[in-house]
């Protein structure tokens, strides 16, 4: 039972991580698209358009998400194997997509739904078969093993 | 193009900073502890490490470049395409390190790469 409870707490913890990753992602590409408005980003106006990220409040969200999606991660990283873990993380592919499709009327066609429903089986495979190696991104199998 | 460009210059950065952040932890030493002035210590080391430190330029400008990608591009085709991160490092793997890689990570990675294939079509 204490199993049990234990893999639904780390399951719970690795679903929060991947919303709070998602809704980080949604919130960074609306911030973007509004800052750029019509005016796509150039060479002469990059530095206004990334001083107002920094001031932009959904960005600045975003990246706050990003600060709980890696506490999270963290957390479910010290309570569980990486071979649970990572696989289970690259399922963050489909999260993206479906959010981009229902928050930001992204109209994802179906061949775009095969190709990310590929890379989250390929990430899987990848992780699955490495997981010493490397970590999903910004080093953080580094941060497991430091923990460990 | 400007968006291909941008993915693969986020792809390159991401793993550059990986296997530095990597390189640079394990110079660093275990963190094994967290008794904050021990935490402190190991900080203090890490910060005084190039390679941690390229590891977070690298990082920075991942982020800058997904920012840029952000205000023009589609969500739903740049995460799925910076997921070329996991070929790269596969193939960094191979040539670079000189590791064994096995046929169910060969799969994954072709499988990755048919995705980002079919993800960006228009």
């Amino acid at each position: 039972m204490q199993a049990w409870t234990e893999r639904m707490t780390i399951i719970a913890l690795l679903a929060l991580a991947i919303i709070s990753q998602a809704i980080g992602n949604i919130l960074l590409s609306q911030g973007m698209k509004v800052i750029a408005g019509e005016s796509q980003l150039t060479w002469n106006n990059w530095v206004s358009i990334y001083s107002q990220a920094l001031q932009s409040p959904p960005i600045l969200l975003g990246v706050g998400f990003f600060v709980i999606f890696f506490v999270l991660f963290a957390v479910a990283l010290s309570r569980a194997d990486l071979s649970f873990v990572l696989p289970a993380i690259s399922s963050e592919v489909i999260i993206n997509v479906a959010f981009a499709d229902y928050f930001l009327n992204e109209n994802v066609s179906s061949t775009r739904w095969i190709g990310a429903l590929l890379i989250a089986i390929g990430v899987g495979l990848v992780v699955r078969s490495s997981p010493k190696t490397f970590g999903i991104s910004n080093g953080r199998e580094t941060i497991v093993e430091s923990a460990r | 193009m400007k968006t291909a460009l941008m993915i693969a210059l986020i792809v390159l950065a991401d793993s550059a900073g990986d296997i530095l952040l990597t390189k640079g932890m394990r110079q660093v030493g275990e963190v094994s502890t967290l008794a904050p002035r021990a935490l402190l210590a190991i900080t203090r080391r890490a910060v005084q490490n190039h390679h941690f430190l390229t590891s977070i330029l690298f990082m920075v400008m991942h982020f800058v470049g997904f920012l840029a990608v952000l205000s023009w591009a589609d969500l739903s085709l740049v995460f799925p395409a910076t997921c070329l991160v996991y070929v790269f490092s596969t193939l960094g793997g191979k040539f670079i390190l000189g590791e064994t890689i096995c046929s169910y990570r060969w799969a994954g990675t072709m499988l990755v790469c048919l995705g980002v294939g079919l993800v960006s079509i228009q």
